[in-house]
């Protein structure tokens, strides 16, 4: 009783959830070109995620899985259906996940092994697998109501059903490690810990955590939904952000019968919902804004789209930040993996791969 | 235009407490000419109009109307002379109506309202201006307002009238009267000094703009003959070597954990929908030029103003929402607020050096002290007088006998025995000897070493390169550029900070 007065008083005050603001980009998140800048090595049509072995970059690029050699991308396997996420096995071989609802490993000491579950959890939108030294998967199912490539429709009914299971190759065990996480996407195991992206929440979380006192949440308030986390030579992580939240959106979000009216009557394309690229026609819905430059009022409007890398060092502490902005095209960044002082990405919005020279944005970015 | 200025000032030169606001300072009006002043704050733009219009008196040069010389003791004493000066803060008496302001001062022996109200519509719809002239001032916003101060300026016939940042609380629209005002004014020959940061405004409107930097005329030329970049570069051209702050920054602190997030603050109308984060170890400067809204972002973050009621946006204190009512509440939270305004907000000048700093602690010990325990004063007033380096006889000295630099020592040692995790520093160097200008820098950059989270709010470019780990600049109420120290400038700094 005393909580919805309350809420009802923040909705009429504009204040607490209804205050509807947004994490400014400043300080390590300021914002620059070098996603934009970042060389294209190769355009396809639905790449998902990119892995290395420390060697080799493998892009999974709709049913098939592509090796980067010599600048040019060459076929080395190709399943029956979508693959939603690629991860390298130590010993060769790869870990996939096959239309979100299946992870198989092929090549390697384990070919062949395969889970659709984990006891009564069905797998049914994975979207991320990353790989423990001594061999165990963590794989994150985004929503287990809604198949990956529906995720907005996920992020437009506040799901929560997001999980997170740890699977063992060597003896085909799996348990889950969480729950009811908003859209988990991308795990990677850290200081004893597994950090999760929770898109939704706009955070990154420790589940499994280690008793040593660490605090549950390794970085949150961040301006963009989270999504793969890989971890960074020297330490630390390379988090990727699908997205960028904005206030028209996130006010969307608090109009529930809005909300529902917009899932029941308007195409996909056109919710006021984040986006893996926008502009491309004038259906889609604008946010008016205006900008001041020289004493003169333009009106300019933030797109839905945006591409944002974060690094994050061992506490969980952003060191800098890789950016392809508003007026950029290398848009939608989901994926990541470092490889031979490159950071290779792959931008869903333009559906590229990009490489960049880590040394060089350093130099840039921090002197 | 003829040969006579209008106006002119010769080797004008004014001093506060011995320091020159002005020094040597030239200046020729000329009849029905627009004529901008601009410069960074400090510059001593007002200090020359104020002169002008009797509001403070040279020290030495001359000021001459219409080639005779006058010295104008008052501000009705400029009047006479036909000086008249409409201020950023209006001058008006908020219990009377638009129409009693506009002719206070001109009353017959026997007033009829109606008359006054009739003669004050006709008045100011001569001048397109849509103000009701018999509504109270008090419930005018802040343009009507400005527009009653105009009309005054012009009903008094004013030969001279100098606008100190006439546009900064104008609407467009407004702001499209107002100049058409000013080149209807100018047309009666009435010569117009211009003051304000809005270049591309006073490039528009002048006749001729004159810099002026440090308390010294810069350049005076022909509007046509500057552009934006010409203007900033006399406004910021001084060498950093040659100023007290010395060279910029070149070892640029990490930043930690973000300690305080402002997201779309609002309050009133000088701070328009603010966002910025302070991170822990590191020094955060903020730069902007007055009436950008840094005071009273940071104010509101103390709790020592409140942001607006509803939709105010979010102050986030280590990731927690805070709304403060009273300062003693952010206090406790561990944001401690330096003063600019040392003399009225820092301290008790009446009370020793020891109490003044063990009221600080009283502040976050609320309840835990509730009595004034004279030796805890003492001990707590020598060790900071030690440790900050205070320069007086005793720790019983009283505060209004020290100089202005060991006041803002107590002022920071009353903060900083609070333990706080944010210290928001504005202006602290102002008003201070040079000597203590680079012990509080150090006590600040001890701040941030320590891990503390530290705002440096300052009107002094020199000062924000030198001391920030990273600028923000400040605009019309909101923070519109973020620079590191290896890239920014003074030229960039201005250039974002003037709109």
């Amino acid at each position: 009783m005393i909580a919805t007065v309350l809420a009802w008083k923040d909705r009429l005050l504009g204040r607490g959830d209804a205050a509807i603001t947004v994490p400014v980009f400043d300080g390590a998140l300021k914002s620059n070109r070098l996603i934009e800048d970042a060389t294209a090595v190769a355009t396809m049509d639905a790449p998902e995620d990119v892995a290395t072995d420390g060697q080799t970059v493998y892009v999974a690029d709709g049913a098939r899985v592509l090796r980067l050699q010599h600048d040019d991308l060459h076929e080395v396997h190709r399943c029956a259906g979508h693959i939603t996420a690629l991860a390298c096995v130590p010993g060769g071989g790869f870990a996939l996940a096959i239309e979100g609802k299946e992870v198989r490993i092929e090549g390697g000491a384990h070919h062949g092994r395969q889970w659709s579950a984990v006891g009564a959890e069905r797998f049914n939108a994975v979207n991320a697998i990353s790989v423990t030294q001594d061999g165990r998967l963590h794989v994150t199912d985004g929503s287990s109501t809604r198949p990956h490539g529906q995720w907005k429709h996920d992020l437009m009914s506040l799901g929560r059903s997001g999980r997170v299971f740890e699977l063992t190759p060597a003896d085909g065990a799996g348990r889950v490690l969480a729950t009811h996480l908003h859209y988990a996407f991308g795990a990677c195991e850290m200081d004893g810990s597994v950090w999760v992206s929770e898109s939704w929440r706009h955070h990154v979380t420790r589940v499994n955590r280690a008793r040593n006192g660490s605090p549950p949440t390794v970085t949150d308030a961040l301006p963009g939904y989270p999504s793969r986390i890989v971890p960074a030579q020297g330490g630390g992580v390379w988090l990727t952000c699908f997205a960028l939240r904005t206030q028209l959106v996130e006010f969307v979000l608090r109009e529930h019968t809005y909300r529902k009216r917009m899932i029941a009557e308007v195409p996909p394309a056109y919710w006021i919902a984040p986006a893996l690229n926008s502009g491309n026609t004038f259906l889609e819905p604008m946010q008016g804004a205006q900008l001041k430059m020289m004493g003169i009022v333009k009106p300019w409007a933030p797109p839905r789209s945006y591409g944002l890398v974060v690094r994050l060092d061992e506490d969980g502490l952003v060191r800098y930040s890789l950016h392809s902005r508003y007026d950029g095209k290398n848009h939608g960044v989901a994926a990541a993996a470092e490889c031979d002082g490159k950071l290779y990405l792959i931008a869903m919005g333009n559906r590229r791969l990009l490489a960049l020279d880590i040394a060089a944005a350093e130099r840039e970015l921090l002197g | 235009m003829t040969s006579t200025p209008a106006l002119e000032m010769r080797k004008a030169t004014k001093k506060y407490v011995g320091v020159p606001a002005i020094e040597d300072v030239d200046f020729a009006l000329l009849p029905g000419e627009i004529h901008s002043i601009v410069g960074e704050n400090g510059a001593g733009k007002s200090t020359l109009t104020k002169i002008m219009a009797g509001v403070v008196q040279l020290d030495s040069g001359q000021m001459l109307i219409d080639g005779q010389e006058v010295r104008p003791l008052t501000p009705n004493d400029a009047q006479k002379l036909g000086v008249a000066m409409v201020f950023q803060e209006t001058t008006l008496v908020p219990t009377m109506t638009v129409a009693q302001n506009l002719f206070l001062g001109q009353e017959k022996f026997f007033n009829r309202l109606r008359g006054i109200y009739i003669a004050a519509q006709q008045f100011l719809q001569s001048l397109q201006f849509d103000v009701d002239p018999t509504a109270q001032v008090s419930l005018l916003g802040a343009a009507k307002k400005q527009m009653v101060e105009i009309a005054r300026a012009v009903l008094h016939k004013a030969k001279i009238i100098i606008f100190d940042e006439p546009t900064a609380s104008l609407t467009p629209e407004e702001k499209k009267y107002f100049f058409d005002l000013v080149y209807s004014l100018k047309a009666r020959g009435v010569s117009v000094i211009f003051i304000s940061h809005a270049l591309e405004e006073a490039l528009q409107v002048s006749d001729r703009i004159t810099v002026l930097r440090d308390g010294r005329h810069v350049v005076t030329d022909e509007a046509s003959q500057f552009d934006r970049a010409r203007i900033v570069q006399a406004m910021v051209g001084r060498d950093l070597s040659q100023t007290l702050y010395g060279q910029r920054k070149k070892q640029i602190r990490p930043q930690g954990k973000r300690v305080l997030s402002v997201q779309n603050l609002r309050m009133a109308a000088m701070v328009k929908n603010n966002s910025l984060s302070v991170f822990a170890g590191q020094v955060t400067g903020v730069f902007g030029l007055v009436g950008s809204g840094r005071t009273e972002t940071f104010k509101v973050v103390a709790g020592v103003i409140k942001r607006d009621f509803m939709h105010g946006g979010e102050v986030l204190l280590h990731g927690r929402p805070v709304r403060y009512f009273v300062p003693a509440s952010g206090v406790r939270d561990g944001i401690a607020y330096v003063t600019e305004d040392r003399k009225v907000e820092g301290f008790f000048e009446t009370k020793s050096i020891a109490d003044n700093i063990y009221l600080g602690l009283l502040a976050k010990l609320r309840g835990k002290r509730p009595l004034f325990r004279r030796s805890e004063s003492a001990e707590v007033g020598e060790h900071w007088i030690k440790r900050l380096n205070v320069r007086a006889i005793g720790k019983d000295v009283k505060a209004i006998e020290l100089s202005g630099g060991n006041q803002q020592k107590v002022v920071i040692a009353k903060a900083l025995v609070q333990e706080p995790d944010l210290i928001i520093f504005d202006e602290p160097t102002r008003g201070v000897d040079v000597g203590a200008i680079s012990e509080i820098h150090a006590i600040i950059n001890r701040l941030a070493d320590e891990g503390k989270a530290v705002v440096v709010i300052s009107s002094y470019l020199p000062e924000v390169m030198a001391i920030s780990d990273r600028i923000l600049v400040q605009r019309m109420g909101k923070v519109v550029e973020e620079y590191s120290p290896a890239e920014a400038t003074e030229e960039k700094i201005m250039y974002a900070a003037i709109h």
